[in-house]
């Protein structure tokens, strides 16, 4: 099918296209120079940018699951019928997989990234993903805890441990090297964390610094498209900056020619100063400051949004901490050798002091680092708020106004204990265009594989939204955010004036990354005893099969 | 403004009928309450299919009461988040009678089935029969069930009373069953009869049972006795397991 | 031909390092498997071919036939109930949700009549748990409440808990302590370090207890709760806060008794609480190799676990009124569609008399009580042996089962393709 979409103002700041009106066109699910008799979209004037691409947000798997299970409560907010095209919806910060696909398309999004897989359970991420409809995807494998690493790292055995994650990235079909909290996992084990870049994990002998050098080298090594994705130690503890900065820090000599080598996710978690939660402070400067004058790492803010969500993360200990001052219901689950996780319902309320600091981090983080090309706009889905909050949050960022009414309701600590109030920067199409499609896209190295653009050859992932980008209303840019007026996806039109009108698959991306074959040999003798000791299943049952993965694009890494 | 609805027929198959409530009622007239659409399994069908519909005088939804002339024992959600008004049912009535509702008065001359009043929010029921399991209960997941309102039952109520109450009040003239007061975290439930179990995991309210507790908590602490309504009850504090603070009142605690 | 690493069709442990002998398309020898597995895996009697009742009798037919009728019935039915889900795959399980949701009927699994009371009492206060491999390597107490899976797991103890031995747990069961409580002393509390007599129907007392004293209140506690003496109490709390990884087991003994999802939440609550001293899980013991993973499929496509009702076009899910049992009890459905399970041999009594009143359809690859009372029979190959597919263990680490030798019948997803295509016809979208 072809396409021509005449008339938008395009914003594609990756081919370095800033509103300026001009034709698209498509054919066979890329974007041409040529068409011959395509369907014409007038886009009258409209904002048309990239499909959106949310770098990490958890949509699929067993903690998702286990979420929706935990909370019939959330499932029958947002239930919509059945109808003609589309299946069943339920849930709002755990939405099934069907919700979780019309909910993005209908905001114009395209690509999402499930951040958080475990080995172990990375077949049920990639069911999920079977079942997640119009979007493209890709999940992170977790395997900064895994035991096989922290014992390759600690005997300084880069070689196998470069195998063994090229072997991982095969048995996950996985996109990259995920960190949550390293050591922390493992010390959760004993009912205990590490509290420091040089705490000792317990039996391992190996610090989280270790870790995550050793795994920040061995990303570089096999040229993988993304950096080390980061959830850094200390999440949620007032007083974690210097923890998050000396994180940044440690892998400032690892090289890369073609982008970060360090992605730290949720950052809002990781800017708190002060010593207690009486004096929990934002550190947002500090982090910005860093991030500003350092080109090695990129980060989303994990933006919190008042009201009712789910907590959920393999920082298994952290969820517990959470659990022990709520005391609300409270999930577990520990992956033998791997990782673990942990889920609990969460209020973020306006009218409690944290709250409303860690609603101003998250904001300050965007607009204080100056460049967007630094920063994904991301909630950590459900973890800050549901995805279907970005049009609210972009709202925030672009008008100044609107944060001061936003200002007028929350905790006044926010005067004093944050800095909010005093920024008066307001991000433009363009910064938000970078922040939802070109940085994420750049960042996961997905750029050169024709997302987050739209040059000749890249997929045609377009949103249309219907708002002139003159419009400076801070609420009906949220509206039309909220509601694409076209989604297409691959080509195909998949959201019309807010509804969907086609329910395509969407395809997953994963690495499959060369590596010498005889080190090879050697790492998996070494696994296979780990299988035969330790592990409760089988190696042969152990790798995830192609039948999860029906619609593959495989990128090929070479040393 | 009277509406009388008449079944037409027995239904095994329940009709689900939350549109059954003043506020869908008022200011219409025959033919708009006839129209009104309901549930029968996976079918629509309009109320006039299933009832007899009379309709006496106009108003608000205030002064809307509607009468069920019969039995409505398969007919679930009746009055379900009713804000205002009355209803009547002469017969028994299904599942989830009064759920959410915060406002106005439901009569059942007869039995009412499980999750009568559940997170119930404000109004009274009144349940001249008995009571099914989880009156007055939350649903799954839910941290609150019944917030505010009363709910009497003359009869006797199945298990777990008030799982989850909140607030509010629930009068049982009879005996309830297994774990009345669940999770209770505030209002008052007044047991005339027995009760097995009670208030287990209670954060705080009052449950008083005038009757006995046929089986009795090992996580309460006897508190001394004081005099409610005439009579000398022995106090509870509890469910100290959880650190609860709610009391528990009763006249005489079984011995095993 | 040998195959190794074959996927146990069985129980909810779902061995996967059995050794299958096949020749000329059949199982000759299964290894490493436990008894129940063998037989399992070595075949039954299998229903020859679709069948379909006229004058009261069954008489064999073509699969169109009998999809043709199965759809009219489903098609024609106000509340139609669809069962079972035990022992298929979890793309079978999709296509089934996608059916009910198509039809506005009710969904439901064996859960209901199982673990109903675990997933109620996850969503009233969570649950702390792990893999069984996490087991393996670190638990120095397990303990077992109301499960013997002795029988009903075979292979349980001496692969993930008393008997195994794993990184931190060298010296197998030696290094360990095992609890059981339980009813009576079944064949698990006779091989246990202790056995904790309970009254029957006093698992909600005891668990209380236990946690009172946990929480420090032991003065307040009767000198004997549930048949256990106070003192016998007490050294259990000191033990389980002494362990350094303790695990708690629970079965049908828990689930099925007085106060059941409160038991269960109750339990989970003492291991929660438990996490404030020192590593504790929970994982309930599910019983067939698949009915989990219909739960988490069930989750996935309609945010709901079991028991959920198409009826209004959207899930409503409530159990003790959308589960099976609860339906069938009060008469509510006017068809059934039962697959990959037998209910008729396990349904209480008023509930079988519904599934003889209304028509009925079973999905199976073997012949049982069920199909006595089937107005519509649909044999199928035997998942785990003759169709591939995922299945979840009870810890929710999901699996691909092996297809061993050639079916002679079409699979339960093809089935339910099938159906649902007619369905589509029927009501002429």
């Amino acid at each position: 099918m072809e396409l021509l979409i005449k008339n938008g103002i395009i914003y594609d700041p990756l081919n370095r296209i800033g509103g300026e009106k001009m034709d698209i066109l498509v054919k066979d699910g890329k974007i041409v120079s040529r068409v011959k008799n395509p369907k014409v979209i007038d886009a009258g004037g409209r904002l048309v940018m990239p499909g959106g691409v949310d770098m990490h947000t958890h949509i699929a798997g067993g903690k998702i699951n286990v979420g929706r299970m935990l909370r019939p409560e959330d499932g029958r907010r947002g239930i919509e019928p059945r109808r003609k095209l589309t299946r069943v919806c339920t849930g709002y910060s755990v939405p099934n997989t069907f919700a979780t696909g019309y909910r993005y398309a209908k905001m114009g999004y395209t690509t999402t990234f499930e951040p958080a897989m475990p080995p172990l359970l990375a077949r049920h991420t990639h069911e999920e993903f079977r079942a997640i409809p119009m979007v493209d995807k890709g999940g992170i494998p977790l395997l900064d805890n895994h035991w096989l690493i922290m014992e390759y790292i600690k005997s300084g055995d880069m070689d196998k441990l470069t195998a063994f994650i090229a072997w991982m990235m095969n048995a996950t079909k996985g996109y990259g090297i995920k960190i949550v909290n390293p050591g922390g996992a493992e010390a959760w084990g004993w009912g205990k964390n590490v509290k420091s870049l040089d705490d000792i994990v317990p039996n391992f002998d190996i610090t989280p610094a270790e870790i995550i050098h050793g795994l920040a080298e061995a990303n570089e090594r096999l040229n993988l498209p993304h950096s080390i994705h980061i959830h850094c130690n200390n999440l949620g503890h007032p007083g974690n900056y210097d923890t998050t900065l000396a994180t940044f820090d440690l892998v400032k000599d690892v090289a890369s020619e073609k982008r970060q080598v360090m992605h730290a996710t949720h950052v809002q978690y990781h800017s708190y100063g002060g010593s207690t939660w009486a004096d929990m402070d934002s550190k947002a400067d500090e982090i910005a400051k860093y991030i500003n004058s350092h080109d090695h790492v990129t980060i989303d803010p994990g933006q919190v949004m008042f009201g009712d969500t789910t907590t959920m993360t393999a920082d298994g200990p952290m969820e517990h901490e959470l659990h022990m001052m709520s005391k609300r219901k409270w999930t577990n689950k520990d992956v033998e050798l791997e990782t673990g996780s942990g889920i609990i319902p969460v209020f973020y309320s306006r009218k409690v002091s944290i709250n409303s600091i860690q609603w101003a981090i998250g904001l300050e983080l965007a607009l204080l680092i100056k460049s967007p090309w630094k920063t994904a706009l991301t909630t950590d889905h459900p973890n800050g708020a549901p995805f279907t909050r970005y049009p609210e949050i972009i709202s925030l960022l672009m008008s100044e106004k609107r944060r001061e009414e936003a200002l007028r309701n929350v905790h006044d600590a926010i005067n004093k204990r944050a800095i909010i109030a005093s920024i008066d920067r307001e991000l433009n199409w363009e910064d938000i265009t970078i922040m939802t499609r070109a940085a994420p896209s750049k960042i996961l190295g997905l750029d050169k594989y024709g997302k987050g653009q739209l040059g000749i050859g890249a997929d045609a992932d377009i949103s249309i939204y219907d708002i002139s980008p003159e419009e400076e209303d801070p609420r009906k840019i949220q509206s039309a955010l909220s509601h694409a007026k076209y989604t297409i996806k691959g080509g195909e039109i998949v959201v019309k004036d807010g509804e969907i009108v086609a329910v395509p698959e969407g395809r997953t991306y994963w690495v499959n990354p060369e590596f010498d074959g005889e080190t090879t040999k050697d790492m998996l003798d070494d696994l296979a005893v780990k299988f035969k000791e330790y592990y409760s299943v089988n190696l042969a049952n152990y790798p995830v099969q192609d039948a999860y993965v029906p619609h593959p694009v495989e990128i090929k890494t070479k040393v | 403004m009277l509406v009388k609805l008449t079944p037409k027929k027995a239904f095994r198959i329940p009709v689900e009928a939350e549109n059954i409530k003043p506020d869908n009622f008022a200011g219409k007239g025959k033919s708009g309450i006839e129209s009104i659409t309901v549930c029968h399994g996976n079918k629509e069908v309009i109320l006039g299919s299933l009832f007899d519909v009379e309709v006496k005088g106009v108003g608000n939804e205030k002064e809307t009461k509607i009468l069920i002339d019969g039995d409505a024992s398969r007919i679930k959600r009746i009055g379900e988040r009713m804000t205002s008004g009355e209803i009547t049912i002469n017969g028994n009535v299904d599942m989830h009678c009064g759920a959410l509702m915060s406002g106005g008065k439901i009569i059942v001359n007869g039995d009412a089935d499980a999750w009568a009043g559940r997170e119930m929010r404000g109004g009274e029921i009144m349940v001249e029969g008995n009571a099914g399991h989880y009156l007055g209960a939350g649903y799954w997941g839910v941290e609150k069930g019944l917030r505010c309102g009363i709910i009497r039952v003359k009869g006797n109520a199945g298990d777990y009373v008030g799982e989850h109450m909140a607030g509010g009040e629930i009068v049982v003239q009879g005996s309830a069953g297994l774990l009345p007061g669940l999770n209770m975290s505030g209002g008052k439930i007044m047991i005339e009869g027995d009760a097995i179990l009670p208030c287990g995991e209670m954060k705080k309210g009052i449950m008083i049972i005038k009757g006995k507790i046929l089986e009795m908590l090992p996580s309460f602490r006897f508190d001394g006795t004081e005099v409610i309504d005439s009579i000398e009850l022995k106090k509870f504090t509890g469910d100290l397991a959880i650190g609860g603070s709610g009391t528990l009142y009763a006249n005489f605690v079984s011995e095993e | 031909m040998i195959i190794t690493d074959v996927l146990c069709p069985f129980c909810g442990d779902l061995c996967d390092d059995i050794i299958v002998e096949v020749e000329n398309n059949k199982i000759i020898e299964v290894k490493e498997a436990c008894e129940t597995g063998v037989s399992k895996m070595m075949g039954h009697e299998r229903i020859a071919a679709p069948m379909i009742r006229e004058n009261g009798k069954l008489r064999e037919t073509t699969y169109e036939e009998a999809i043709n009728k199965a759809a009219k019935i489903l098609v024609n039915s106000l509340r139609p109930l669809i069962y079972g889900w035990g022992s298929t795959t979890c793309e079978a399980d999709e296509k089934g949700i996608e059916l009910a949701e198509k039809l506005g009927a009710i969904i439901d699994n064996t859960t209901s009549v199982c673990h109903a009371p675990s997933v109620l009492a996850l969503q009233n206060v969570g649950l702390p748990s792990c893999t069984l491999g996490q087991i393996k390597n670190r638990a120095d107490l397990i303990i077992y409440w109301g499960s013997n899976q002795a029988e009903a797991h075979p292979r349980h103890m001496s692969k993930y808990t008393s008997f195994s031995k794993g990184l931190f747990t060298k010296e197998g069961r030696k290094g360990k302590h095992v609890l059981v409580f339980d009813v009576r002393k079944t064949t698990t509390a006779e091989v246990a370090d202790d056995f904790i007599q309970l009254d029957p129907g006093e698992d909600y007392r005891v668990l209380s207890a236990l946690r009172m004293i946990l929480a420090g209140g032991e003065d307040i506690v009767p000198s004997c709760v549930g048949g256990v003496p106070k003192e016998k109490l007490i050294e259990i709390v000191d033990r389980m806060k002494s362990s350094r990884f303790g695990v708690l087991f629970f079965g049908m003994g828990l689930t099925q008794s007085r106060g059941k999802p409160y038991n269960v939440a109750n339990a989970i609550s003492l291991v929660r609480e438990l996490n404030a001293h020192t590593k504790f899980a929970v994982i309930p013991m599910r019983g067939h190799f698949n009915v989990t993973g219909f739960n988490q499929v069930c989750a996935w496509a309609t945010g709901f676990a079991f028991a959920v009702d198409f009826a209004r076009g959207q899930p409503w899910y409530n159990p003790g009124e959308t589960s099976s049992v609860d339906v069938l009890n009060r008469g509510e459905c006017d068809s059934a569609l039962i697959i990959a399970s037998d209910p008729a041999a396990h349904f209480p009594r008023k509930c079988v008399e519904h599934l003889k009143k209304i028509p009925l359809i079973q999905i199976d690859p073997c012949p049982g009580p069920t199909t006595e009372l089937a107005d519509v029979v649909i044999p199928v190959a035997i998942t785990g042996i003759e169709v591939e597919g995922t299945a979840y263990r009870m810890d929710g680490v999901p699996l691909r089962l092996r297809k061993i030798i050639e079916p002679s019948h079409l699979s339960d997803e093809e089935i339910l393709s099938r159906i649902l295509d007619k369905v589509r016809e029927l009501r002429g979208d």
